[in-house]
């Protein structure tokens, strides 16, 4: 019996030192893993980015025009089956399609299915050459090795739906990423200094911010990127817009980061720092950032699906990117068509990876905040 | 009283002061963007079939005072702002105001219709949200509210859109049917707009929606702990009686101060939602300036104007906030 009291109280001694001596960063994980909505979320996210970031590699063709296939366009999804009439197999395989025009078809252009020819799915195929990691490879997830596979189908000039998902997210992540990382810059500095040194500085900073945070952002945008030379390429393009981007999102961190550094500088460590003889940068560099740095990362995260929702909106009505990047934006840019709604409904695959990319982006953004949250047990 | 008149002026001069600085901000933004009104309109009439040389940019250059400094253009098109003058379209030759007209005033209608329908929900639902112990309730809210995030407007009404096609072989585009859109207003023409404007109107609401009951929930969370609440449930005050005259009294009136920032969150959306449901009546107009001709006097009129409204609303809630919470009010007699 008291034996294992002791033994108790030596596990809850340990468990109390360990909370004790455990870093931020530890602390946040901890809190982080309970959660199981924001848990799923990350692994969602991890799993998107993967598939990013390997976009070339999972997917079969180029996703621009050099990977169109001529002679499917506007085609339905072909969807790999393992059984049909004519019995099963063990590698799953699509019908081939064919395209004609003849005096039968009333001479337009007509694809037909060929449910009696097979082709079959191969695994690690040689398809067209890319570049990952500055390298050129050449083999693809899957593929075929005669014809074309279009998971999700193919848009009006016969590029395979399926790459240019994966391209997108691809851009929407790196749009996003450049984005948030300027205005997460912008915002430290000009929230920076007007917290730490307050007073008109403070107020004529923050009637400026206001002011910027009145002007409605994507009108705005709109306006300046309207008149992007037609001239640019389309690279020069996507970091323009990135730029943009993140020129029109810094008001709202830099805020967060001057009430912060408003009530942290009157702290008694800084005051300390201070009577050292420690200088403004190194009061900054040392005390303060290391104190809101996990708020911080939690609104780079939050900030994140706001980026990318707004390239997309801006892409969709051609004011963004341009072909040939692919972005959500570019993808959506010929849906409204009443031909596009009532006979290729597959235009919209892509729309439900982008809402599930922003909903996973919320969730982990969402539990982080909770995670930081340093009195977030205590509360209830 | 002469308090309260001169918080008044200090807000209206505040929100003065604001306005010229977004319009030093819109205006030198309309200034760096390459080629100027002069360039552009001959170009477009170049683009006619009329030949065009160097001297007639710089003849129109001057017609127009572009070749005037920097301020003193910025000053002049500040005071025609205020005025309601934008002066002429850079392409259209047509004077602003009257290019805009009502296009505006029903644009910032339905924008505000939209921020009133997400409040008339948001209030009730966020309120009951925050007292209820039920779950699912709580639950079925946070994915509402996620989703209002993730599905932003312009894809909802893209998926609204291709529904009804399917479904009812309709895409409910448009703010009026083909008969009206020239008609003079009248009765039949307001009922044809009612039956039409509900789908902009619920689009353009819907996230702002999903971010009010967001909002609205966790004040109420908020104050409902609180001791007063419990001492007015200990005088015997029940039900929605208490709620109503104690937490929810606090907890909305940082609601009001947002408004102007929701309403800024509905004007992003409007240009994009208003293109794919073919509102040429609102703020498609701003899409056409922009993408069509470039026209840098127009976008910046109608960029002035959004930022106009919602400075206007800030002055307001702050004065409205000032009138009905004792505690601001307080602060600034300074009693």
């Amino acid at each position: 019996m008291t034996e294992n009291n002791i033994y108790d109280a030596s596990v809850d001694q340990d468990a109390k030192d360990a909370y004790f001596t455990a870093s931020q960063g530890q602390l946040i994980w901890t809190r982080f893993k309970k959660q199981k909505a924001a848990m799923f979320g990350a692994w969602v996210l991890v799993l998107l980015i993967l598939s990013g970031v390997f976009a070339p590699f999972l997917t079969p063709y180029d996703p621009t025009i050099a990977g169109r296939d001529k002679d499917y366009l506007n085609g339905a999804p072909t969807i790999p089956q393992f059984c049909d009439d004519n019995g099963c197999s063990m590698r799953p395989f699509i019908y081939a399609v064919e395209r004609e025009r003849s005096i039968q078809t009333n001479f337009r252009w007509v694809t037909t299915v060929d449910t009696d020819k097979r082709l079959y799915v191969k695994f690690f195929v040689e398809g067209s050459p890319y570049k990952l990691f500055g390298m050129n490879f050449s083999t693809r997830l899957f593929g075929l090795d005669d014809g074309f596979i279009h998971l999700f189908g193919t848009d009006s000039t016969g590029k395979d739906i399926f790459s240019r998902t994966f391209q997108a997210i691809n851009t929407s992540l790196a749009v996003g990423t450049i984005g948030v990382f300027i205005s997460f810059v912008l915002a430290l500095i000009i929230g920076g200094i007007s917290g730490f040194y307050g007073g008109w500085v403070d107020s004529f900073i923050q009637m400026v911010t206001d002011a910027v945070r009145t002007i409605p952002a994507i009108p705005l945008f709109m306006a300046l990127a309207a008149f992007i030379p037609d001239t640019w390429s389309a690279e020069e393009r996507f970091f323009f817009i990135s730029v943009l981007l993140g020129f029109i999102g810094w008001p709202t961190l830099a805020r967060r980061v001057r009430t912060h550094l408003l009530t942290e500088r009157n702290q008694e460590y800084v005051l300390a720092a201070q009577l050292c003889g420690a200088s403004s940068g190194h009061v900054i560099r040392k005390h303060l950032l290391p104190s809101f740095t996990s708020y911080i990362i939690v609104d780079l995260v939050i900030s994140f699906p706001y980026m990318v929702l707004s390239e997309t909106a801006l892409s969709f009505i051609g004011l963004g990117l341009k072909d040939p990047v692919n972005s959500l934006g570019v993808m959506l840019q010929n849906v409204t068509s009443a031909d596009v709604l009532l006979n290729y409904q597959w235009y919209f695959i892509p729309v439900i990876f982008f809402i599930v990319l922003v909903m996973a982006f919320v969730f982990v953004g969402d539990g982080l905040r909770d995670a930081a949250d340093p009195y977030g047990d205590t509360k209830k | 009283m002469v308090q309260f008149f001169r918080f008044t002026m200090v807000r209206a001069a505040l929100a003065f002061f604001t306005l010229c600085l977004v319009s030093f901000i819109v205006f030198s933004l309309m200034e760096l963007v390459p080629g100027d009104c002069a360039e552009r309109y001959l170009a477009f009439k170049n683009s006619q079939g009329a030949q065009i040389s160097i001297a007639d940019i710089e003849a129109e250059r001057s017609r127009l005072g572009l070749d005037r400094p920097y301020l003193e253009r910025w000053t002049s098109w500040i005071f025609n702002a205020f005025q309601g003058e934008f002066g002429d379209s850079c392409i259209l030759r047509l004077d602003i105001g009257q290019l805009l007209g009502q296009k505006v005033w029903l644009s910032v209608g339905i924008c505000l219709g939209s921020l009133l329908v997400a409040y008339a929900i948001a209030i009730p639902v966020g309120i009951i949200a925050a007292t209820s112990r039920n779950p699912y309730l709580n639950n079925g809210l946070r994915l509402v509210s996620y989703l209002g995030l993730a599905l932003p407007n312009f894809l909802l009404a893209l998926i609204i859109m291709l529904f009804s096609t399917v479904v009812f072989g309709d895409s409910l585009t448009g703010l009026f049917s083909p008969e009206y859109r020239d008609a003079p207003w009248n009765w039949d023409k307001i009922k044809d707009f009612l039956g039409h404007v509900w789908l902009p109107v619920f689009i353009l609401g819907w996230s702002a929606t999903a971010f009010a009951i967001q909002t609205v929930r966790a004040l109420m969370s908020d104050e409902i702990s609180k001791l007063y609440v419990t001492a007015a449930s200990a005088r015997g005050v029940s039900g929605r009686r208490l709620l109503m005259r104690y937490p929810a009294r606090h907890a909305l009136s940082p609601i009001i101060n947002s408004l102007g920032f929701d309403l800024n969150r509905i004007f992003n959306e409007l240009p994009i939602v208003a293109l794919i449901l073919t509102l040429t009546e609102a703020g498609s107009l701003l899409i056409e300036a922009l993408a069509r001709s470039n026209d840098q006097q127009l976008a910046g009129a109608i960029i002035f104007f959004l930022t106009g409204t919602i400075v206007a609303i800030n002055f307001i809630t702050d004065i409205v906030l000032a009138l009905i919470d004792p505690r601001i009010r307080r602060s600034i007699l300074g009693s």
